[in-house]
């Protein structure tokens, strides 16, 4: 109650100042006049009494004054005062305070932008309801573990759904990646996702408008509304402009005939972050729409989430479910046998971030670059601090005063502080601004040719709160400095000309040790930079076995054509042939998989003649199926042997091609050409599908990804495809023009397709192979780049810093170098003498920030490539790199004591 | 900041009781109080502006007394400050500690060996 009757009268002060004033003013005029009064009556006259009155009272101001300082509201009047005042000093100087402000917004908005990336991927929560006590389900296969996203069939699914009562309900989904709808007329391409019927109601995600989905839509052939949908708010708005009657319309999905029925938050955008959907299906309506080649059918494209019960842990639920798994699988098996179906124990894993394929990729170089960043803002309030130094020198005479006239110790201090605070509060607010730019344009540089990701990057909370924590931080770090070095002035230098003394030593002994540090600091940054830029060029650098620049690559999609699927192969070598004849086109072959780009990859089990006995997982080659010709539109020779050609049909001797790494493992020394292997499929190679003989030998290619060594491949013409399972339903076709580069022939060669069958569709623009190369780069690309920018911003504040305490020391020393050229010096013995104390700061910090690198590095070895976290070289050139800027930051001040007239210098103090 | 005390010879953080009881008697305006504390205390204590300003601000802010303006007798406008409730309480706690403390203070000062 007291509490709040203070906090009330001090608002009350607070924002009616001028009223409270008043009635104090008032209040004691009556106090006077009644004592004036009391006086009169005792016999004096009036004049006398006011004045005796006056005495008595004292000074009015000091009475007023401490009626003020009664109270919490003073102290936030005399902060504003002092935030006031600061406001004005830096206005006085907005050169200085210009670059402050701006270093500190880059600084801050460079660790905002690079937070809100963090925040959105590996932080936020779902927005659904109660998002603790969601699981994901792993497990089941034994690849399953680790992935992040599909992993699950549909009877598994189903056999799941039928459990759901044991959970507080279960969800699957399958991000689809892209739908051609047609809306009122127009096509367009959109996200899609396939969900289960009660997968916005489990998750507690409600419709703005119309309703979601309810488990009876999810069934074959649609439930009592026929086939419906959902949309997001997004292509609500666009499509719609937010119009309330979109429930109802009519909405065609890849040819099939949907009704929306509702349209989901603005905030909700699945439960894989990094994708987005624009529009969601009952998954049971992915059958109508892939057909035979549906997701649903030939693979596991699902994802399941549990809703635990409350109170149940995620021990108990696991133990349920495991419980469950036999009958599952028995429930579940496929028509056509598996060895070790479901037999890997089911594993639930907290989900309430929910599931990321890009935060599995990111994780460690998100949090890297946000390390490298807070330490390029703490090198950068080394130099504001050193700067904010120089400034309280140069008001050491009002400090002196101010003390001299009674201001305590603490006030000056808090005063500098809260100069600090107003700098890092601005820079913080120019910063948000850098950051909302900054963080969508790192996620533009994390998309790639075949995945554009989509985050949540709105300021929430966190990022605010992570802001102003930086800003204090940032504020107390190159605050304090200055705050102690002013607070120790004396009163008596306000009675001399200059408040000089000895004070300059304290500060240059202050500067040097912020600047060793920054030194240290920014050694460190460089020599990460250096790691991760060597690794991306070691990278990039790696004999690929093609020619990624002169191929281009189209993926052509045959869900839609009317083709029968055992026609399939010939169809595709009509599209190859028909690209083939375009004119500009040398070489154009087809592949169902192509480096670092999308494909169907086979792991077969082989069966080697006359080999040594290997185990089970080294038995284990890539299989790629090509059409004749492939090899010379990659640009890749034939080592030996021959290509295979248009004889190679599925009624020829079954032949295969294998790669430089396939002969080094399974014939060592021996020639592989001629001979023949046996072949199987199946997760435990107990499907065999015949033996091929080996007619060449081809140079290594990389199949997934650079780092990784070249698997040993197999490569079979793909008329003689013989899998115990349905053909893909796209084929890559690559291309090689005959004369520079192919891709303007890109809009000829998708003439060409559709010319062959109207129906066809590109899985994406048609792109170099280049581009598939350098999007399996982008995360190395990304962290070489922003290191490398960060490392050289802190490497140029560094050596600002030295530049600025080399420099203030020369003005110092002005008088004692005038006295040393007129006593003969030489401009040489001069700058020896400024440069042995630049040297020797340089020094101490690149020792400091060496040993400290090599301490930190090997953190980072999980990111690097073809570089130890110690690498020698990176480590010399970068220390050589610091003395290089370290002396040239130096020299120029040194350089300028020795210039100008000594007698000035001499006459100056 | 309360200073002063010596002045006027107040026993420190004791004026503010003083003014509570004071304002218990009757309302009263700044200048009142000040001479109603020295005439009762026939003279000891000298309350001055100084201390006085502060110390209503203080009880007004706590929701112990609260001041009205009002015309005085000589027809001038002046600020009576009044008890609240929580004034009245206040005041009553403060006087019954006070008593139980300089009793047993006297009692300390006038304690002599035998009766130990």
């Amino acid at each position: 109650m007291v509490l709040l009757s203070r906090i009330i009268s001090g608002l009350r002060r607070l924002f009616h100042k001028g009223q409270v004033e008043q009635e104090l003013d008032e209040e004691l005029r009556e106090y006077l006049e009644s004592s004036a009064e009391r006086k009169i009556a005792a016999g004096l006259n009036r004049e006398a009494a006011l004045r005796a009155a006056r005495v008595e009272i004292g000074s009015l101001e000091a009475v007023k004054e401490r009626a003020r300082d009664v109270g919490w509201e003073s102290v936030v009047e005399s902060l504003w005062q002092d935030v006031r005042y600061a406001i004005r000093l830096l206005r006085k100087s907005p050169a200085f305070t210009a670059v402050t402000i701006l270093t500190l917004a880059l600084g801050i908005g460079a660790n905002t932008a690079i937070f809100s990336v963090v925040n959105s991927l590996l932080l936020r929560s779902l927005p659904v309801a109660d998002p603790q006590r969601l699981v994901t389900v792993r497990g089941g296969f034994r690849d399953n573990q680790r992935s992040t996203w599909g992993g699950m069939n549909y009877p598994v699914w189903d056999q799941i759904r039928q459990r759901a009562h044991i959970f507080d309900g279960a969800v699957a989904w399958s991000v689809e990646g892209r739908f051609n709808i047609t809306l009122g007329g127009e096509t367009q391409v959109v996200d899609g996702v396939y969900v289960s019927g009660d997968f916005f109601t489990t998750l507690g995600v409600p419709a703005v408008v119309g309703r979601t989905f309810t488990s009876a839509d999810d069934v074959p052939g649609g439930g009592p509304d026929g086939l419906v949908a959902v949309i997001s708010y997004g292509l609500w708005q666009r499509r719609f402009g937010g119009a309330a009657t979109v429930a109802g319309t009519p909405l065609i999905v890849d040819g099939v005939a949907f009704t929306i029925v509702g349209v989901t938050p603005a905030r909700f955008s699945g439960v894989e972050v990094g994708q987005t959907f624009d529009v969601a299906l009952p998954i049971t309506t992915g059958f109508l729409i892939g057909g035979k080649d549906s997701a649903l059918e030939v693979g596991a494209p699902l994802t399941a989430m549990l809703r635990l019960k409350p109170g149940q842990s995620i021990e108990a639920a696991t133990v349920a479910l495991r419980a469950a798994q036999p009958q599952i699988r028995a429930d579940s098996r496929p028509p056509v046998p598996q060895q070790h179906y479901l037999e890997e124990p089911f594993t639930l894993v907290p989900a309430a971030t929910g599931t990321s394929q890009l935060r599995q990729q990111y994780e460690r170089p998100l949090v890297t670059i946000l390390v490298l960043v807070a330490l390029v803002l703490v090198v950068a309030c080394a130099n504001i601090a050193n700067l904010l130094l120089a400034r309280a020198d140069a008001r050491r005479h009002e400090f002196s005063v101010r003390l001299a006239l009674g201001a305590p110790r603490w006030r000056l201090a808090r005063q500098l502080l809260i100069e600090s605070l107003v700098l890092a509060c601005i820079g913080a607010a120019v910063g948000l601004i850098f950051a909302a730019w900054g963080s969508h344009a790192l996620l533009a540089q994390v998309s790639t040719w075949r995945d554009q990701y989509f985050l949540d990057l709105s300021l929430d909370w966190r990022v605010l709160t992570f802001t102003a924590v930086v800003t204090s931080a940032t504020a107390v770090l190159f605050g304090t400095a200055p705050a102690f070095h002013a607070s120790r002035a004396a009163p008596i230098n306000a009675l001399k000309e200059h408040g000089r003394s000895g004070s300059g030593a304290a500060r240059v002994s202050l500067s040097s040790g912020l600047v060793v540090g920054q030194v240290a600091l920014s050694l460190v940054l460089v020599v990460a930079a250096g790691l991760f830029v060597r690794t991306f060029e070691r990278l990039s650098r790696l004999p690929r076995g093609f020619d990624s620049e002169g191929v281009l690559v189209v993926t052509v999609d045959v869900t839609r054509s009317p083709i029968d699927l055992s026609n399939r192969i010939a169809f595709y070598q009509r599209l190859v042939d028909a690209v083939a004849a375009v004119p500009g086109v040398a070489h154009a072959a087809g592949s169902l998989h192509t480096p670092m780009g999308i494909g169907l990859t086979v792991l077969p089990t082989v069966n080697i003649p006359g080999a040594v006995r290997m185990r089970e997982d080294e038995l284990r080659p890539v299989l790629s199926f090509i059409t004749p010709d492939w090899f010379a539109t990659q640009g890749s020779a034939i080592q030996a042997g021959r290509d295979i050609d248009d004889h190679d049909t599925r009624y020829a001797p079954p032949v295969m091609l294998v790669n430089d790494a396939f002969v080094r493992r399974f014939f060592p020394g021996r020639d592989a050409i001629g001979a023949t292997v046996g072949v199987a499929v199946g997760s435990h190679g107990e499907t065999s599908v015949g033996s091929k003989t080996i007619v060449g030998v081809v140079r290594d290619m990389p199949w997934r990804s650079l780092r990784d060594d070249v698997p040993a491949t197999m490569y079979v013409p793909l008329a003689q495809w013989n899998m115990p399972f349905p053909l893909v339903w796209y084929i890559n076709i690559s291309i090689r023009s005959s004369a520079g580069s192919p891709l303007p022939l890109a809009r000829s060669v998708t003439a060409a397709l559709t010319a062959v069958d109207r129906e066809v569709a590109l899985m994406f623009p048609p792109h170099l192979l280049a581009d598939q190369v350098n999007g399996s780069l982008t995360r190395e690309r990304l962290v070489a780049t922003l290191s490398a920018f960060f490392g050289i911003l802190a490497l140029l504040l560094a050596g600002i810093g030295l530049y600025g305490v080399t420099a203030y020391a020369v003005s110092r020393r002005r008088h004692e170098i005038g006295i040393r050229i007129a006593l003969g010096a030489q401009p040489a013995d001069v700058i020896k003498l400024v440069l042995r104390q630049s040297v020797l700061l340089t020094v101490v910090g690149v020792a400091l920030g060496v040993v400290s690198a090599a301490a930190l590095t090997r953190y980072l070895e999980a990111m690097l490539f073809g570089v130890t976290p110690l690498d020698p070289s990176t480590f010399i050139v970068v220390s050589l790199l610091f003395g290089a800027v370290a002396t040239v930051a130096a020299y120029v001040p040194a350089r300028r004591a020795t210039k100008g007239d000594p007698m000035i210098a001499l006459r100056c103090e | 900041m309360r200073s002063d005390n010596k002045q006027s010879g107040v026993v420190q953080g004791t004026l503010d009781m003083l003014i509570l009881k004071t304002l218990a008697l009757e309302p009263m305006h700044g200048y009142g109080i000040g001479v109603r504390i020295e005439q009762i205390s026939k003279g000891v204590f000298q309350v001055n502006a100084g201390s006085l300003f502060p110390a209503f601000r203080r009880l007004e802010r706590d929701g112990l007394i609260e001041g009205e303006w009002r015309a005085t007798e000589n027809n001038r406008r002046a600020k009576y400050y009044a008890l609240t409730p929580r004034g009245r309480t206040t005041l009553k706690r403060e006087t019954r500690d006070w008593e139980t403390q300089t009793a047993a203070i006297a009692r300390i000062l006038g304690a002599s060996l035998g009766e130990l």
